[in-house]
């Protein structure tokens, strides 16, 4: 039995036997998950026991989709990949717009499962019930665009979609991506180093199947609503003009801006970076996502200097940050070309980036010289170096190659005290946010499953302060306080639940910017929205919708304590916590982590010497 | 002016918004590739473009069909197919300019744009503005196809210019 908006079906590949299977959706996962992250929590935690090595056979790599993915809601064409991690070993998740999730669904699945390890280079090759794997020896080596372009041409259909790995993939590079449309990228943890690991180049996807909701006219009609939505709000639209460059300002402003490896908040250099400076020189023009009405996406060129006739995407501001405030640089034009190279390499540019400027760290404090760097000199704001260490990474070649182990296992090897510049969270590099100004961050980056993210709990409203929408969901008693960014107080209630509202994003699945910020939904429009998708009532009711989310996020949890994962590890680096913001509005502030911690233990129902949930949270949430 | 379906290149983001609002309008269901129009993408170049039935002053679809099936209103220009008369040879398909006929192999039907009988779905829907269903000068259209002539102009320029490498 299927209810509206799934296909009902999983399809599993098996490379070591070369064959593909299709299975029936377990339907009580439905209830229980809704889809996309839930769903792939549920596999992983069942499917690939403790301590499996990332990059053997037996892990595996799935790609989940929900159930309005494929239909008109807004920004409901993203899809995930999910594996046990390359880069930490531990959960490893990884979220990507473009065309690929949809395509999945109109093939006629709901998630796809790729497992084994095959002999020879292949591609996985899905057009609606035809399934095959395609010998991928002559595209071995070839750049991310390259195979697209020659995936499409094989099967002489543009429209083709295609998630490839690059050469850093094949390199198995820590944090290899998945690129999808040339330049939308599965970027952390290391996707693309575990289909790398199993011979995999690309998985290719068509599908001339539908998406059937529940209520067709009454969700067809609230999906146009909520495109109106969309492009009526202010900040939406202020979105779609300057995409993610709309933050260096913001940044800047607040001393939040990670500068020479997150040391300051504060760049000299910002206004190069910023979206005012960037939109009317470079860009030529705006792009979207599948169903996206806001389109943050923009095609940027480069007309003269050394990188003139670079033709790319991006880079967002996270990019801007990695390859532009933190190695100290402030030329637009190499962040592009560092884009492009880590689009056609296919490699995440926000662990690449702080791996770089891990590595100038180093290089300043006399830790590694030019005899170790093959005569690069890592110079801060050098952006002929940056972009050599950047192609040496890639190919693994020289220096490059412990580089491309990510900086935690870098720092390790190099040892001589350069862990005090390693800049990540279980092995995950640090994105370009700061705890010291913004305290929730701090604690979202400690405790969330994959490591240093910003993307599964960065709450926006308490740094931006929107007074009304705190006090609608935190309480006008937690005002002001949960509004400060320079106090503890509070913030753990912030997290949770933002944390589980993200959750429900994540099994949708619909994009940050249509929930996270700018603040256009939130779990009363999901619950409006998911009985007419699915037909089930009970997904209308948002305590309902909020128990899901904390059933997805504490089986995460429960898998990375399988790995070992528990209190000790949900640390900051100690430039967070010990090392006062220099400069700035936030100067002199430091994260008591600790306090955050107990809190948030508190409010998840996690024990607080352990940080693991507790026998009657399992139970609560039917997890035992 | 009678109205005629209209786009913009240089505003389409490719979000393929329209292909789905067609596919829920016309089956009751989402499956942009049964969309009576078509979003052209190149992810290389950065460009998205629609093809839609505008209709054709001159079109090839009521030329080639052999039982008149496929008829054109003198005045509105607008295309239309008499399903009845169908004999499903395909010719339309496979000489429409804009590429925007299709057959359905599931029911066996010929599938076109009928402008949503002057309501259409797609233009109503479009984020952007690249579609727009309304009256149209010819002076528009060679402009903005001159835009895209220079952009690509330039992106040759440079190509030959630089090595092309990543
Ligand atoms: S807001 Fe940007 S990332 Fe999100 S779906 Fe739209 S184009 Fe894609
Ligand atoms: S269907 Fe094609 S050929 Fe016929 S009028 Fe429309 S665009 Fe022209
Ligand atoms: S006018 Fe109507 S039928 Fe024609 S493409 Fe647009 S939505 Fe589809
Ligand atoms: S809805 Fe408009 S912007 Fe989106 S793909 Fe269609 S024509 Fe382009």
């Amino acid at each position: 039995m299927v209810n509206g908006g799934y296909t009902g079906k999983i399809l599993r590949v098996d490379l070591t036997k070369g064959d593909f299977k299709v299975e029936s959706l377990p339907t009580e996962w439905v209830l229980k998950y809704i889809g996309g992250d839930g769903f792939a929590a549920r596999l992983l935690y069942d499917e690939v026991p403790a301590r499996t090595d990332p990059l053997s056979p037996e892990n595996k790599l799935l790609i989940a989709t929900g159930p309005i993915t494929g239909t008109l809601w807004p920004m409901s064409g993203r899809t995930v990949f999910v594996s046990k991690a390359a880069q930490t070993g531990i959960w490893g998740e990884s979220h990507v717009g473009g065309f690929l999730g949809p395509e999945l669904k109109y093939a006629g699945y709901d998630m796809l499962v790729v497992e084994g390890r095959s002999e020879n280079p292949v591609h996985i090759s899905i057009h609606d019930g035809d399934l095959e794997l395609i010998d991928a020896t002559p595209h071995w080596g070839m750049r991310t665009d390259e195979v697209t372009a020659a995936m499409r041409k094989h099967h002489n259909d543009p429209d083709v979609q295609v998630g490839a790995i690059g050469p850093a993939g094949e390199q198995l590079v820590r944090f290899a991506s998945v690129i999808v449309n040339n330049a939308r990228a599965a970027g952390r943890t290391g996707m693309g180093a575990v289909l790398g690991s199993k011979n995999v180049k690309t998985i290719s996807i068509r599908g001339h199947g539908s998406v059937e909701v529940a209520e067709h006219e009454e969700f067809f009609k609230l999906a146009k609503k909520a495109h109106q939505k969309v492009r009526q709000n202010p900040q939406a639209r202020e979105m779609g003009k300057w995409g993610t460059w709309i933050l260096t300002a913001v940044k800047q402003e607040i001393g939040e801006l990670p500068t020479f490896n997150h040391r300051t908040g504060v760049f000299s250099g910002w206004e190069s970076l910023s979206g005012e400076y960037i939109r009317p020189r470079f860009t030529v023009s705006d792009r979207a996502c599948f169903g996206c009405s806001l389109g943050c996406k923009k095609m940027n060129y480069i007309p003269d200097g050394p990188y003139a006739g670079t033709l790319e995407e991006g880079p967002e501001y996270e990019g801007l940050m990695a390859f532009g405030s933190l190695l100290g640089i402030d030329d637009y034009p190499t962040t592009l070309k560092a884009n492009q190279i880590c689009n056609k390499y296919g490699m995440d540019i926000i662990s690449v980036g702080s791996t770089i400027a891990f590595a100038m760290e180093c290089y300043e404090n006399g830790i590694i010289d030019d005899s170790d760097t093959g005569g690069v000199p890592l110079e801060w704001g050098n952006t002929e170096s940056a972009i050599k260490i950047l192609q040496m990474i890639a190919s693994r070649e020289g220096f490059g190659d412990i580089l491309a182990e990510g900086s935690k296992i870098a720092s390790e090897k190099i040892g001589k005290g350069s862990e005090a510049y390693a800049i990540h969270v279980k092995g995950l590099e640090v994105s370009g946010q700061d705890g010291r100004t913004h305290r929730s961050i701090g604690l979202s980056h400690a405790t969330s499953a994959r490591g240093a993210d910003h993307l599964r709990s960065l709450v926006v409203v308490d740094q931006l302060g929107y007074e009304k929408v705190a006090a609608e969901r935190w309480g006008v008693d937690k005002l002001p306080e949960i509004l400060n960014p320079y106090t503890e107080q509070y913030k753990a209630t912030a997290v949770v639940e933002t944390e589980n509202t993200y959750c429900i994003r994540d099994t949708l699945i619909v994009c940050w910017y249509s929930v996270s910020w700018p603040p256009v939904f939130w779990m009363s429009d999901f619950a409006e929205m998911l009985p007419l998708a699915t037909g089930i009532d009970a997904f209308g009711d948002v305590t309902t919708l909020v128990e899901i989310g904390e059933r997805q996020l504490n089986l995460k949890r429960l898998f990375n304590a399988r790995e070992g994962i528990t209190r000790k590890d949900d640390q900051l680096p100690k430039r967070f916590t010990h090392e006062p913001m220099p400069e700035g509005p936030g100067k002199g502030q430091v994260v008591d982590l600790e306090s955050l911690l107990d809190d948030y233990y508190r409010l998840r129902g996690w024990d607080p010497e352990t940080g693991l949930p507790t026998k009657e949270t399992l139970r609560r949430l039917s997890l035992e | 002016m009678p109205s005629r379906l209209s786009v913009d290149y240089t505003k389409c983001t490719g979000c393929r918004i329209c292909e789905l609002a067609c596919s829920a309008k016309n089956e009751g269901r989402f499956q942009p590739s049964i969309a009576r129009l078509k979003i052209v993408k190149y992810d290389d170049l950065g460009l998205d473009i629609p093809h839609v039935c505008s209709p054709c002053e001159e079109a090839p679809c009521v030329e080639i069909c052999p039982v008149y099936a496929m008829r054109q209103d003198p005045i509105s220009k607008m295309t239309y197919l008499d399903e009845d008369k169908c004999i499903l040879c395909k010719s339309c398909v496979g000489v429409c300019v804009n590429g925007v006929i299709l057959l359905d192999t599931v029911r066996m039907r010929i599938i076109k744009c009928d402008h949503c009988d002057g309501d259409p779905e797609c233009a109503k829907v479009c984020p952007t503005g690249a579609i727009h269903y309304g009256s149209i000068s010819k002076l528009t259209t060679i402009e903005r196809h001159a835009k895209i002539g220079t952009y690509l102009d330039e992106i040759k320029r440079v190509a030959e210019k630089s090595t092309g490498e990543a």
